[in-house]
């Protein structure tokens, strides 16, 4: 096999290797406590993100503390929804723990398909609960003052930018800090896209920006990151009670919001109309954009050129990360913070191992090893504990984890993409409309207005309008609260 | 025929066949280029091959070899079933003049144009109500909404070929129908019920929308296995690649075999070919 | 023999019973199903189980909250575009396969390739060939000054849809191109007499005698594939995901989103019967006009 032929599957032992080392020097014996229950099996159901790969990579280790066999199968997003509602509705859920994005806690966690963690969390000590950053417990894993899931992968949203360019363009360095960011705005960003824009460098005609067009999903990633920053909310009053689901979407914020985003696809390559996330991640990696906004993960997977393919990418060492900027000058900023969490099915017959396994891949040790595995490049930062962030050997592989942290902070899954029972179909509609008024085909006006139009005809038609159901004062504060009151503080 | 027109058909047809099969061809040389290269420009057309997309894919992890057996299984189970059926049904079709014949044939051929996104729904909840949600049993009864028609009007055409003085034959030496049937019938048939299973089963195995809503972790099917690797955080090619040439095989050999009944089974029996 | 006569009278009719009663199982089991929770709420993402009647909610629900009359449209466009670009396109292999020079029987036991994967493996294979950067096909049209979208050929709105209308081209026209040849080859010895009666110029021949003869089983194979391309979901759902906007967003693909992504049942079965209505309009007036005459 040539020198390129690293396969998948020698990337998956090397990473195991490397779990192992690290287990027998990480102060693990909590979970040989379980080592009794061994031969069992649990079947564990993941979406094909990148921190899948680093879980599968290292979870030899926990199956050799505890004896538990751990069968893991990846799936692509949609496969893994039509999956998992197929299996509740049958009640015939063949899996143990599943990865559950932030989006479907409110639907598994009101029809009871996933089993509240709260009572393993304050039994179970080992948790470290406390650890948790809430705003990613508020954001992926609380609804309802419980805990159905635990976080496994947070993601952020940052900035990067090529540091080469920058020189060349004889701009300063972008703020990596909220303390040096002072003056930050949306503003600024334009301005330095539209100052690099075309600009050549070494031969490459670049591209100031790029964005994630591709309907309906991704586009309303990326957009409602702007659209929140410029403050956007998309109902009356969500999540504070009482909740009133009166559509706010076309505000003059949101507008304003909608024709900066059609400034940015101009400044953009014309083909990220149809980007996924990853196109966009891809595509600044082959080295022709001069700045994004992304998720947090792309912070490490713009060193890789293209998924897993073991190259480094041409802009590894002249890539920086930043802050986001504010629309005014020292204003509110909030930011999209998503990602998967590990819940387990109401059906589960193996619920003690599966709280063992929920309780290990969330943890901090084996958040670490995976942070630490390498083989085709590292794959894995995206911790949602502050032990993680505070880890010197973890910074040293991940030099952006400050930054990252601060938009952790900042973070708030629960009105950037509010997690309302129906968001699948709002956000169906809305990021249709988001993609037509990019490609020209009805005006931002007219895109808002329908999608407001189609809110209020689909959150009237499924009875959200009037919410009949008790609301949940849901804020950041109450989960604190929970938080403090699981780990027994 | 003068040679400058045969040069000028030759070329034409040069031109059909690189547009119909450079593509597949493309495609497959796709599984055998390592994932850095799958974008490579110019395109090269020689390389070393790399393996590794079908070592990862079937051999080591391997998730996708679980899955070539389910799509053995169902698409197997799935013309079994319709056997029996479809036997019967193309029997009385094609030997007996009965009232209402046109409309059956019509409206079997419209279970077969009609749209199939249309049943997986109720499907889906009804498998989910009776306990099959999942199971290989709930493909393969919902794909009889296809495998029965097609294979009543292929078995049909090719019932309608064999001589009805042999059967009549029979029944004077005393056999009774159903004699006559197992031992005239079947035997002249069995050519064109091996050309129909092939058929049905080659439209089972191509078939994605029942196993992408009805089957589960354990029993999704191969064609279904190659959009997973469509993961939100990159198309990793060499798998999807090495997975569909893999799915596309058994397709194309059978075809191949199939050779002159191509043209019948395409048409479900209605152009003779 | 009273008993056996009847029994030989009803025979046929016991031996289609099995399968009818199987398909009717199998397929008014989701029409009634259909019909009824089309009239009531049922949302997955509200909770598991129908909520409350709703008259005709959900009907108005499909043109208010989905794209259908787009889906519609483009679903029509692509049927229509699609089947006669595989029929003319077929027609001219047929002919040139019909020329019977040396060489054509394995060029036709080949060409069947494209026809013989499956919808979603084809639809893989030109994503892979279309991307807009690093992709084969633009590099090449680029490369003969065809004007390639910025986009990409699946990312712009006015070639979406006529790009998975290409590839459905792509991957039917041998079928109608081994079939029509078929077809050529059952009436050879009718066009012979008719060209030896007229002396008539080939293209006359072919316009007079030889499509007018082929008719039956263009009607069937425009028949089938109309509704087939009607049907595409598997294209559509590799290539485009009905995007840019809803350029390319087909019939199946609005019931696909609404069913297995928003899971709102009630709405799907809504829109799964007016699909039926129409597909049965479609079904019967081209049974009533055109293959009415076909016997069996």
């Amino acid at each position: 096999m040539s020198k390129q032929g690293i396969s998948r599957r020698d990337f998956l032992k090397a990473g195991g290797a490397a779990g192992a080392a690290l287990a027998g020097a990480s102060p693990l014996g909590n979970l040989a406590r379980v080592v009794a229950q061994s031969d069992q099996t649990i079947n564990v159901l993941t979406v094909g993100d990148p921190w899948d790969l680093a879980l599968q990579s290292v979870t030899d280790q926990f199956s050799e503390m505890t004896g538990i066999t751990v069968n893991i199968e990846s799936l692509g997003y949609t496969a893994l929804q039509a999956r998992l509602v197929n299996a509740f509705l049958t009640q015939s859920a063949d899996a143990d723990v599943i990865a559950v994005d932030q989006m479907w806690i409110s639907q598994y966690a009101d029809n009871g398909w996933i089993r509240s963690l709260d009572d393993f969390i304050s039994m179970d000590s080992d948790a470290n609960f406390d650890d948790f950053l809430p705003e990613c417990l508020y954001s992926l894993s609380t609804w309802r003052n419980q805990v159905w899931t635990l976080p496994i992968a947070s993601y952020a949203q940052g900035i990067m930018y090529r540091t080469d360019l920058f020189e060349a363009a004889g701009i300063d360095p972008l703020p990596s800090s909220l303390a040096d960011a002072g003056m930050w705005t949306w503003e600024d960003y334009f301005g330095i896209l539209e100052q690099i824009n075309g600009m050549d460098l070494d031969g490459t005609s670049m591209y100031g920006t790029t964005v994630i067009g591709a309907q309906p999903v991704p586009v309303v990633h990326m957009y409602s990151q702007l659209s929140a920053s410029y403050g956007t909310r998309w109902f009356t009053q969500f999540p504070e009670a009482p909740w009133d689901f009166s559509p706010t979407i076309n505000s003059d914020a949101n507008l304003a919001a909608l024709n900066d985003w059609k400034r940015l696809y101009e400044l953009s390559p014309p083909e990220s109309i149809n980007y996924l996330w990853f196109d966009a991640g891809t595509r600044y990696s082959q080295g022709d954009i001069g700045m994004f906004y992304h998720w947090t993960p792309y912070f490490y997977l713009v060193n890789n050129e293209g998924y897993l393919t073991g190259t480094p990418s041409p802009v590894v060492d002249k890539t920086a990360t930043a802050v986001l900027p504010t629309r005014t000058a020292g204003g509110d900023q909030v930011v999209s913070l998503g990602g998967w969490s590990l819940g387990m099915p109401s059906t589960s017959a193996n619920q003690e191992a599966a709280w063992q396994f929920i309780k290990w891949a969330t943890g901090s040790e084996a958040q670490k090893a995976m942070g630490e595995v390498n083989v085709k490049g590292y794959q894995f930062a995206d911790f949602s504990r502050q032990s993680n962030y505070d880890d010197a050997g973890l910074n040293a592989i991940y030099p952006f984890l400050d930054t990252q942290l601060e938009m952790m902070k900042l973070g708030d899954g629960k009105v950037v993409r509010p997690p309302a029972p129906i968001y699948t179909s709002l956000e169906g509609v809305y990021g249709l409309q988001i993609n037509q008024a990019m490609s020209g085909q009805v005006s931002a006006e007219q895109a808002l207005e329908t999608t407001q139009t189609l809110f209020q005809n689909i959150l009237s038609g499924n009875q959200m309008i009037p919410y009949g159901v008790e609301s949940f004062d849901d804020t950041l504060e109450n989960t604190k609260a929970l938080q403090a009151s699981l780990s027994g503080m | 025929m003068e040679t400058r027109h045969k040069v000028a058909i030759y070329a034409m047809m040069a031109l059909v066949m690189i547009f119909f099969l450079g593509p597949i061809f493309w495609f497959i040389l796709l599984a055998f280029r390592h994932p850095s290269e799958a974008y490579t420009l110019p395109p090269q057309l020689f390389f070393e091959p790399y393996l590794g997309n079908f070592g990862d894919t079937f051999v080591d992890p391997g998730n996708n070899a679980p899955q070539l057996l389910s799509s053995v299984i169902v698409s197997t189970g799935a013309t079994l079933l319709s056997l029996p059926f479809a036997l019967a049904a193309a029997y009385a079709l094609s030997r007996f003049a009965m009232r209402g014949k046109e409309f059956i044939m019509n409206w079997y051929i419209s279970l077969l144009i009609a749209p199939p996104i249309v049943f997986v729904i109720p499907y889906f909840i009804l498998m989910s109500r009776i306990g099959w949600a999942g199971s290989y049993r709930a493909m393969i009864v919902t794909l009889q909404t296809l495998a029965i028609p097609f294979s009543v009007w292929l078995l049909k055409s090719f019932m309608d070929e064999v001589p009805l003085d042999l059967e009549e034959a029979a029944w004077v030496d005393g056999a009774g129908r159903f004699a006559a049937f197992i031992r005239i019938i079947i035997p002249l048939a069995l050519p064109g019920i091996i050309v129909t299973s092939m058929f049905t089963f080659v439209f089972s195995w191509n078939n994605v929308i029942f196993p992408l809503a009805l089957s589960k972790q354990s029993t999704t099917t191969l064609p279904v296995g190659t959009i997973s690797f469509f993961a939100s955080t990159g198309v990793y090619w060499g798998h999807i690649a090495a997975t569909a040439v893999v799915a596309m095989l058994p397709p194309m050999i059978i075809f191949l075999l199939l050779g002159r009944y191509v043209v019948r089974g395409l048409t479900f029996g209605a152009v003779k070919g | 023999m009273p008993n056996r006569y009847t029994f030989q009278r009803r025979l046929p009719y016991l031996l289609l019973a099995p399968s009818v009663i199987v398909l009717l199982a199998l397929i008014l089991y989701p029409l009634a199903f259909a019909l009824r929770n089309s009239f009531w709420f049922w949302n997955l993402q509200m909770g598991p189980a129908p909520l409350y009647y709703s008259g005709l909610d959900n009907y108005r629900m499909v043109f208010q909250v989905t794209p259908f009359a787009v889906a519609l449209k483009n679903t029509l466009l692509l049927g229509f575009l699609g089947t006669c670009a595989q029929f003319w396109f077929g027609m001219g292999i047929a002919l040139l396969l019909h020329t019977h020079l040396r060489g054509m029987g394995l060029m036709r036991a080949l060409l069947i390739m494209p026809t013989t994967l499956a919808p979603v493996v084809a639809g893989f294979l030109f994503r892979y060939l279309l991307e807009p950067k690093g992709g084969v096909l633009p590099w090449m049209l680029e490369g003969i000054g065809f004007p390639v979208p910025p986009q990409g050929f699946l990312g712009n709105a006015n070639t979406a849809l006529f790009s998975i209308g290409l590839v459905d081209t792509w991957q039917w026209t041998p079928f109608f191109a081994i079939v029509l040849y078929a077809g050529l080859l059952s009436i050879n010895e009718e066009i012979k007499e008719a060209a030896q009666v007229d002396g008539a110029s080939g293209w006359r021949m072919f316009w007079s005698i030889t499509l007018p003869l082929l008719r039956p089983i263009a009607a069937f194979l425009v028949m089938i594939r109309f509704m087939q391309l009607f049907n595409s979901f598997d294209l559509v759902f590799v290539l485009t995901s009905g995007g840019p906007g809803t350029a390319s967003r087909t019939l199946s693909f609005n019931l696909y989103r609404e069913g297995l992504v928003n899971y709102n049942i009630g709405l799907t079965a809504a829109m799964t019967w007016l699909v039926v209505i129409i597909v049965s309009v479609i079904i019967n007036l081209y049974l009533f006009f055109i293959y009415r005459k076909r016997e069996w």
